[in-house]
């Protein structure tokens, strides 16, 4: 899942940079007679280090913004996929999913609004790890597809605070295996 | 250049309104800690404690940590650049009574009037409480946000006055010339000059966007026919909070620029590179802020699409120009560690490091699975926790003229060692999709939770030793001569 994949690639990036400033911390004591060398090869570094961060950046933003999950950006191929629109209203602290039963296999198209305040919609997979999300908002209806791979029993939880129920604004979509 | 610091009517001494800043900052900053670790403690299920009441205490956490990140940010801002262009202590105590005031009508919203809507304060929940807190509370809260903004417009401007007699001109002052190549590094104006511009434009531009938010959800509070547009207003308002907490760190690294220098005996070189990193992070501070709003579908993609861009670029300047500054600034200096400076450091070191998690959020594909998880509030704690108030406590320490003995470096230790815990905690629960500002937590959370009450207790107690020495010191402190 990309959370776990985010999560260790953060742990050891976040690792390394703490790794750097505590031993520069640990070894700056020791003065150097002559600064200007280092000062010079820091330079030449910082240069490799620009060269590889540009690198990185284009090569994660290629990938990653060919994956919006915006309906509007999708190609036209995805989009010929026969989807099932689903009803899907938030209020204070409710939700409202029509239907709210599905297939593995099948491809959903969530019509995410609100009639009072911003609510969020989250889809939890059955171990309760985020698979979709986005926002429920009054006077907008935003569409966001998922198709439903693995059965059981889903969750919708509110991911934006929306008030004293805001914890207790859940609900379940049941995925059968066929 | 000699300048003359324009006499305070007042009379109260330029020295004396920066310790009543560091005093206010440290005492809020401490109450505003005990809530966040009361949330935590509930969250982990060691205290019991209403939702509503979770709700308002994390409503005023939020509104008191952003205020208080901006009142000791501008402290340090103003104790370094008035010594380079001239500044009203008039106007920077005025902001004081602005905040205090504000601060005043933010906790009576809450605690009194058990205003609940989270500082965001996100257009119509205010209106919508669920008869939980009325109108007038939730006009409380505003107005008080409004006091808060209006002194910080104050301050700002009354620097930029003071810039422009200097420098003619912001650009000058941000170094723009020396950005481009166009003029010589070393004519560049000095670091708390360039990053005080900066911080003035992005957040004079910030507070006039928020406060407008804020006068039409107060007109809608009395007259609900007034509506206003519900995406419109999440974009001023994130547009706000954004350049609102973005401009505190950029504020409170002059210390780093200042005082690492002192106890490294090498300067802070203000070279292109530097100019131009702090012209880039004016550009993207400024249209960086649609990241928080990439789960709203209804947003044009182009404007999600340049808040993932920018979110990566905005990590270059902070990376490669800022950290690696610090680090070959301390490199072999032969530098002997005071808390001081040793805070300042993991101030930068805490930036750069939440540079990562905030950089993932930052992309969309990894925003469906982490937007509002509690992976945001371990980014932001990181930035903030670790990078800011380190930096705003380094100063603190360093004004203090003689330290207490034995028991800061503990409180140091414990500090640096319990926020990591804590924000760990944070990131860890966050990639396994805990929401955030949940009152209630489900039981496969609670170990994050009770790690993270660990870590935040440390915290709150490292950071206690540490406005303790300052305020011990405070005599002593007041009695030096104006160094400034």
């Amino acid at each position: 899942m990309i959370q776990e994949v985010v999560w260790g690639v953060s742990i050891v990036l976040m690792g390394t940079l703490a790794a750097v400033f505590a031993w520069v911390a640990i070894g700056a004591n020791v003065a150097l007679a002559d600064y200007r060398p280092v000062i010079a090869s820091a330079y030449r570094l910082r240069t490799w280090l620009f060269g590889l961060a540009v690198i990185v950046l284009i090569a994660a933003n290629y990938d990653t913004l060919g994956k919006l999950p915006y309906v509007s950006s999708m190609s036209a191929s995805s989009s010929a996929t026969a989807t099932l629109p689903v009803e899907a209203v938030a209020e204070q602290w409710s939700w409202n999913i029509k239907p709210d039963a599905f297939r593995v296999g099948q491809t959903v198209e969530f019509h995410v609004t609100s009639t009072d305040v911003n609510h969020g919609f989250a889809l939890y997979d059955p171990d309760m790890r985020i698979v979709a999300q986005t926002q429920a908002m009054p006077g907008y209806i935003n569409v966001l597809r998922y198709t439903f791979n693995e059965p059981g029993v889903y969750r919708v939880l509110c991911l934006e605070y929306c008030g004293v129920g805001h914890h207790e604004m859940t609900a379940e979509i049941k995925v059968a295996a066929h | 250049m000699t300048v003359e610091a324009v006499q305070s009517r007042s009379g109260i001494s330029p020295r004396a309104a920066v310790l009543a800043y560091i005093v206010v900052s440290g005492l809020v900053l401490l109450l505003m800690m005990l809530l966040g670790l009361t949330m935590r403690l509930a969250q982990a299920q060691w205290i019991d404690i209403q939702p509503d009441f979770f709700y308002m205490i994390m409503t005023m956490h939020g509104a008191g940590m952003v205020g208080i990140a901006g009142l000791s940010g501008a402290a340090v801002m103003w104790y370094f650049v008035r010594r380079h262009v001239p500044v009203s202590t008039a106007v920077f105590v005025a902001n004081l009574v602005f905040f205090l005031i504000g601060a005043a009508l933010i906790l009576g919203s809450g605690f009194i009037g058990g205003f609940a809507a989270a500082w965001t304060f996100l257009f119509p929940l205010p209106a919508h409480s669920g008869e939980l807190w009325s109108v007038n509370a939730a006009a409380c809260y505003m107005v008080g946000l409004l006091f808060i903004g209006v002194g910080f417009l104050l301050l700002h401007l009354d620097i930029a006055r003071g810039i422009l007699v200097v420098y003619g001109g912001l650009g000058a002052a941000l170094g723009v010339k020396q950005a481009f190549g166009l003029a010589p590094e070393d004519e560049g104006p000095p670091p708390a000059v360039t990053a005080s511009t900066m911080v003035l434009i992005v957040n004079i531009l910030g507070i006039l966007l928020g406060a407008a938010v804020l006068v039409v959800s107060l007109v809608n509070l009395y007259v609900p026919s007034f509506t206003f547009n519900a995406l419109l207003a999440k974009n001023m308002i994130y547009f706000f909070g954004h350049v609102f907490i973005n401009a505190t760190i950029y504020m409170a690294v002059i210390a780093v620029y200042e005082i690492l220098p002192v106890f490294t005996h090498r300067k802070w070189k203000t070279n292109r590179a530097f100019y131009f990193a702090w012209v880039l992070s004016t550009v993207m501070v400024l249209t960086v802020y649609p990241h928080h709003l990439l789960m709203d579908f209804a947003m044009p993609t182009w404007a999600l699409v340049a808040g993932q861009l920018i979110s990566w670029l905005s990590g270059l300047p902070v990376l490669l120009v800022t950290a690696f500054g610090a680090l070959t600034n301390v490199y072999r200096s032969g530098i002997k560690w005071t808390v001081a400076s040793g805070l300042v450091f993991v101030g930068v070191a805490g930036w750069a490091i939440g540079v990562i998690p905030a950089i993932a959020d930052g992309t969309i594909e990894v925003n469906s699975f982490m937007h509002n998880t509690q992976w945001v509030p371990g980014h932001f704690h990181t930035y903030l926790l670790l990078g800011m108030v380190a930096m705003f406590f380094g100063f603190m320490t360093y004004i203090v003229p003689k330290t207490t003995g034995a028991l800061l470096p503990f409180g140091f230790w414990l500090y640096v060692g319990g926020g990591s815990i804590f924000v760990l905690s944070f990131l860890a629960a966050g990639s396994v999709s805990v929401p955030r500002r949940y009152a209630v937590h489900l039981p496969e959370w609670l170990p994050y939770d009770r790690v993270a009450s660990v870590g935040a207790t440390l915290a709150v107690l490292g950071a206690l030793i540490m406005v303790l020495n300052f305020v011990i010191g405070l005599p002593s402190a007041t009695r030096e001569e104006a160094d400034a």
